[in-house]
């Protein structure tokens, strides 16, 4: 029962690009203005999904709608052209499941040969069959074509009305109440959809004004709703938003203008309306062509399950800036301890052109000198003899070795690279590590290697004047080979105060930068693993109550947890550095406050170790400031938030280990005066466990949840 | 007026025959007129003589130096500051800003660590002698506690039994390392399998959690291969563990011993080319530890407990000359007014001296005395220095390590301690002592209070 309701209402939302259940309900009220519009469009989903759930179709697939917005379309349509009558109703019942079953052919087809969506062409394949098909029978009437509309709005102006007109036609609604009632949705929806809607009908009103003047009110609301379908495809619902995709769906309308008037001639023949086969025509044709381009950087089309153009926004770009520059595979420094960049990339003495990606390391003492006592002998160098370590996994592939050690000073330009070892670490990324001491690698060609195996010691061989190690990756098992961008990805950097963590970044020259150093107690909290339980008692707003997470697994065997509130977030493990990548549902749960405070999390302990992150807006910022400031949001986003986390300094009696995170909301251009920080602890015990998370406010309650240990529980 | 010089007395100096040349490793005199920029006798002016004076840089410089040679060999180092070597509080804190956890082998020093504000969970508790109040305090705050023998094992089953508690332990494990003498009195033997047993022992009581293997191969080791087969040993151990009980070891504590730039007494060479250096120890102990061939993130956290390499240098020891005097033999003698009482290390060391002043051209052959009234108060037997007055000034060097922990109150007090700080100021860090300080412990019974016997 539960299914079917969801379906019914996700199906409505679906006509929309929604997948709101209140939007859903909201359509469905909508189109009863007129009841039996109204009831054969209910007939038309009502049927569509239980053909999909007698032929067993994907249950997941069937609740999100998928399978009954045709239907909807069906039904209504049917019922807006003709006469209602006990026959017809079975024929439309008939036509229903064909057009069901076109659709599942067509999305099938679509999805698989083109990678499209099958968006409404089935409705409109279906109606014209069964269009053409009627001419055949006798006794069945075209209803006269008539608007109604609300006494109380008469006084509007004509253009405006249109627009109501057009967005109920989407639904076959012949009052413009339920026009009205969209528009007004709509806008609680999504502000984007809403501006989209204009946006696009308005550019069809002045596009159909200058290039067909004497065109009547019909053809201006055939073009309207086709033009708004369209604004909201590639506008927002199916690229991601931005001024592009606004620029875009309004040259789209153009084109649906042109189509529109193609299609009016083209169909009349055959006493054909043209209904939505402008839009479909366009859309398809347009993201097809765009999957076609050399780069994907602007015009994204949605590579995710969709929401509100909002949430496609937001889920983009935080996505976009916090795991653009992941790669593959996570090197780390090939080193033990704290080293300085000597030389970065693009250095000014040997890091140019081919060899621009390369580092060369030194260790320093903390005058920032190189060696002990006059530095003239090799071993007054810190780095001399120091472990060299393979960065990553991978196969040993050349081994250069017997290159002698120069005196300080003196630089061997024969062989440049002095001894070096070169690993195959897959996927045709290679490294090497060059200038090392001669008869120190314990190595041979072809052996395996882990990350973090000693390959051999800092030396001073080749063109090296004092001791230090040369790192690159590189695209061959070449000597010498031209340098391959690639970043290292984790390393923590030495600052005044503390370290700061990279990830997936380039170390620069003069930093003093080191590898993380796993800890045992962090990662125990972090490491979640499939069928883990958690509990906590919590309290927020005076109100107090428990909840219960479990570790889950997902079709794509990706980790999350599951709350007993109503809420999950996945969970992703990049080398050392706990992420959550996503959040969805109740924002009053202690999952929600967990997301806050470990949106990345890095699986060491360093006191006054600094790190921050960014949330997608939608997951951190509500209310009206949000709801307001997404009329601006292609043009620049007014919201911003982020995280700044920072271990602190254990007290000297307790033995937790605390992260503290400053959750920074502020707004920039007319949202200025939005400024918002939150404050945030999260505690782990000395076990590992997460003992308590607690953020608050200034001014406010804070919302504190407390970790329920197994033994108190079992006990 | 014409500067007016200074006097120096006359010496006879014993003409040597068959000595290699005269150019040899003719005696040079070294100066030190500074600790730190702060001026000798600015020092025993407003402190006293004689007086101990600590470096804070020269610390710092160590402890970070330290830290630096091991973590660029091995991933996960820590130091404990091995309290008996000094436990001066100020010491103590500056090991500990520095990053080190506390390394103690009696109830006091755990309370001392206590006190400074370091949490059980930070102090390694070493030592042969633990009472029973003791092992329960650090049980209850966490602490590591090294277990010696196997009455101490049963000490803490026992207490962790009734009180329900957990103890996070580690056992000592002594070994032959290939040098003499073999310190076999501490902990449980490896090569007989008693730290095999004392293991399987511990491994089965649910309430222990055995997070460590610890060993102190011995004092001032000259050999840091000694370090590489000891490390290699408890590598083995843990091994074993691994892959018998799956343990994942915390650490592995290979103790202390480095030895410092002091010449022994009876050593020819002189220390600094005969020690090992830090970066050897350090090589030696890395090579060791990677014998443990299992996944980086579960490596054990490498400890030392580096005493005396890490303090010795940065101790030093003002003291003044009360007279001088030729022996029988003809051999000049210098009397100071620092003795053996103070000067510990005497017994084992050849002290590096210097004259805080200008020394004279002309040197001579001396031993330098304490001002005790026993015959054994000898500083520094053999040295060559420069013609002395009384109240001229000496430096004692490299007296960090163990002097201001096993000096006595014995014939003189012990004198003030001051640290020269980072900035340049001064710091006094342990006050004189006094007659009354002396006398506030000691209770005289009522009828020994009386003028005559009765």
């Amino acid at each position: 029962m539960n299914l079917l309701l969801d379906s019914i209402l996700y199906s409505y939302a679906q006509i929309f690009f929604s997948n709101r259940k209140w939007f859903g309900g909201v359509v469905l009220a909508a189109t009863f203005v007129v009841p039996e519009l109204g009831l054969v469009a209910l007939l038309g989903v009502v049927l569509s999904n239980l053909t999909a759930a007698v032929l067993k179709f994907d249950e997941a697939k069937i609740r999100s709608g998928f399978y009954g917005f045709n239907g909807i379309l069906f039904g209504a349509a049917a019922a807006f052209y003709f006469k209602l009558t006990p026959f017809f109703l079975v024929l439309i019942g008939i036509f229903i499941i064909i057009t069901f079953l076109v659709s599942a052919v067509l999305e099938h087809h679509l999805a698989a040969v083109f990678n499209l969506p099958g968006l409404s062409l089935p409705f409109v394949l279906t109606l014209y069959v069964f269009i053409i098909f009627l001419t055949n029978l006798n006794g069945i009437e075209s209803k006269p074509f008539e608007f109604t509309e609300p006494e109380f709005l008469g006084t509007l102006p004509d253009t405006i009305k249109t627009y109501f007109r057009s967005l109920g036609l989407i639904v076959f609604q012949s009052d413009m109440l339920s026009g009205i009632v969209f528009a007004v949705a709509l806008l609680f929806l999504s502000r984007v959809m809403f501006t989209l809607s204009i946006v696009g009908f308005a550019s069809s009103v002045i596009f159909v004004d200058l290039i067909m003047p004497e065109a009547g009110e019909w053809f201006l609301i055939f073009a309207g709703f086709n033009s708004i379908l369209t604004a909201f495809a590639l506008g927002g619902n199916l690229i991601i938003p931005s001024t592009k995709s606004f620029i875009l769906s309004i040259i789209a309308s153009l084109v649906i203008v042109i189509l529109t008037g193609f299609f009016v001639k083209v169909l009349s023949g055959y006493q054909l309306p043209v209904l939505v086969l402008p839009f479909n025509f366009v859309v398809l044709s347009v993201i097809y062509s765009l999957k076609f381009r050399r780069e994907q950087s602007d015009l994204v089309l949605l590579y995710f399950q969709p929401g509100t153009p909002e949430e496609n926004f937001y889920y983009h770009h935080n996505r976009v800036s916090r795991f653009e520059r992941f790669k593959a595979v996570v090197p780390e420094l090939p080193f033990f301890g704290e080293w300085r960049v000597s030389q970065g990339h693009n250095g000014s003495i040997t890091h140019k052109d081919k060899w621009r990606h390369a580092w060369d390391f030194v260790v320093t003492d903390e005058e920032g000198k190189e060696y002990a006592n006059d530095g003239a002998a090799l071993s007054d160098y810190y780095c001399n003899r120091l472990p060299v370590v393979a960065p990553l996994e991978g196969t040993v592939v050349r081994i250069v070795d017997g290159v002698p050690n120069n005196d300080v000073g003196a630089v061997n330009l024969k062989s440049n690279w002095g001894n070096t070892v070169i690993i195959d670490h897959g996927s045709n990324l290679f490294s090497a590590v060059s200038h090392l001491e001669p008869h120190a690698t314990k190595l041979v060609v072809g052996q395996r290697v882990k990350k973090g195996d000693t390959v051999g010691m800092c030396g001073n061989s080749g063109r090296s004047p004092a001791p230090h190690l040369h790192f690159q990756f590189q695209m061959t098992d070449k000597l010498g080979d031209k340098t391959f961008e690639h970043p290292i990805g984790h390393y923590l950097e030495k600052t005044e105060s503390g370290c700061v963590l990279h990830t997936f970044d380039h170390p620069e020259e003069n930093m003093l930068v080191r590898n993380l150093e796993s800890h045992k107690i962090i990662r125990r909290a972090f490491e979640f693993t499939l069928g883990d339980r958690l509990s906590f008692a919590c309290s927020f707003d005076g109100e107090s109550f428990n909840e219960e997470w479990e570790v889950k697994v997902d079709i794509f065997n990706s980790l999350y947890i599951e709350s007993s509130a109503g809420a999950t977030a996945s969970v992703a493990m990049v080398g050392k550095i706990f992420y959550l990548t996503g959040f969805a549902g109740n924002k009053r749960s202690a999952l929600y406050h967990f997301y806050l405070m470990a949106v990345q999390v890095p699986l060491c302990y360093e006191p006054n170790l600094v790190w921050t992150d960014r949330y997608p807006v939608s997951k951190a910022v509500g209310g009206a400031v949000r709801y307001l400031s997404e009329f601006l949001l292609v043009f620049s986003p007014q919201l911003h938030a982020s995280a700044s986390y920072r271990f602190a300094e254990r007290s000297e009696e307790s033995r937790e280990y605390t992260i503290s995170n400053s959750i920074q909301l502020r707004g920039t251009g007319l949202f200025a005066f939005y400024r918002k920080t939150l404050d945030g602890t999260l505690t782990i015990d000395a076990e590992g466990m997460i003992k308590e998370i607690r953020i608050s406010a200034p001014g406010d309650r804070a919302f504190v949840a407390t970790g329920i240990t197994n033994e108190e529980t079992s006990e | 007026m014409a500067e007016k010089k200074t006097y120096e007395r006359p010496v006879v100096t014993k003409h040597q025959s068959g000595i290699m040349n005269k150019f040899g490793s003719g005696p040079s005199t070294s100066v030190r007129d500074n600790i730190d920029g702060v001026l000798i006798k600015d020092l025993a002016g407003k402190f006293g003589s004689p007086l101990f004076v600590l470096s804070e840089k020269t610390i710092r410089q160590n402890q970070r130096n330290a830290y630096r040679v091991f973590k660029n060999r091995y991933p996960r180092v820590q130091f404990a500051w091995s309290y008996k070597t000094n436990y001066l509080d100020a010491v103590c804190s500056v090991f500990h800003q520095e990053g080190s956890w506390a390394e103690v082998v009696s109830e006091f020093e755990y309370r001392k660590a206590r006190a400074l504000g370091i949490p059980g969970e930070h102090i390694i508790f070493n030592g042969p002698e633990k009472s029973i109040e003791a092992l329960r305090t650090a049980i209850r705050e966490g602490a590591m506690i090294h277990i010696d023998h196997f009455d101490e094992l049963y000490h803490i089953v026992e207490l962790t039994d009734t009180e329900t508690l957990k103890a996070r332990v580690a056992i000592r494990v002594n070994m032959d390392v290939g040098v003499y003498p073999l310190w076999d009195r501490f902990g449980f033997n490896y090569e007989n399998g008693e730290a095999w047993q004392a293991i399987k022992r511990i491994v089965a009581n649910p309430r222990l959690s055995l997070i460590g293997l610890h060993t102190h191969i011995g004092t001032y080791m000259m050999s840091a291969e000694a370090y590489r087969v000891a490390a290699s040993k408890l590598a083995g151990l843990a091994k074993s563990m691994h892959d018998e009980f799956s343990i994942t070891l915390d650490y592995i504590d290979v103790g202390g011993g480095f030895a410092s730039q002091n010449t022994l007494i009876g050593q020819y060479l002189p220390a600094e080319e005969v020690v090992p250096s830090l970066e050897q120890y350090a090589d030696a102990i890395a090579s060791g530890l990677f014998q443990l061939s299992i996944k980086p993130e579960d490596l054990p956290t490498l400890i030392l407990e580096t005493g005396r390499a890490l303090i010795d240098n940065a101790g030093y020891l003002i003291t003044t000359v009360i007279a001088n005097k030729r022996l029988s033999t003809g051999r000049r003698a210098i009397i100071v007014d620092a003795g053996v009482n103070l000067m510990f290390t005497s017994f084992w060391y050849k002290h590096k001296v210097q004259p805080a002043q200008q020394p004279s051209v002309h040197t001579e052959d001396a031993v330098i005395y304490g001002p005790l009234c026993m015959n054994i108060d000898v500083l520094r037997d053999g040295i060559v220095l420069p013609t002395l007055k009384q109240g001229d000034r000496l430096v004692l060097n490299h007296v960090g390590a163990y002097n201001m922990t096993q000096w006595m109150q014995f014939i003189t007090m012990r004198p003030n301690v001051v640290m020269v700080m980072e900035d340049g100021t001064v710091e006094l860090i342990r006050k004189a002592e006094t007659l009354e300080y002396l006398a506030q412990q000691e209770v005289l019974p009522a009828r020994l209070k009386e003028k005559k016997s009765r």
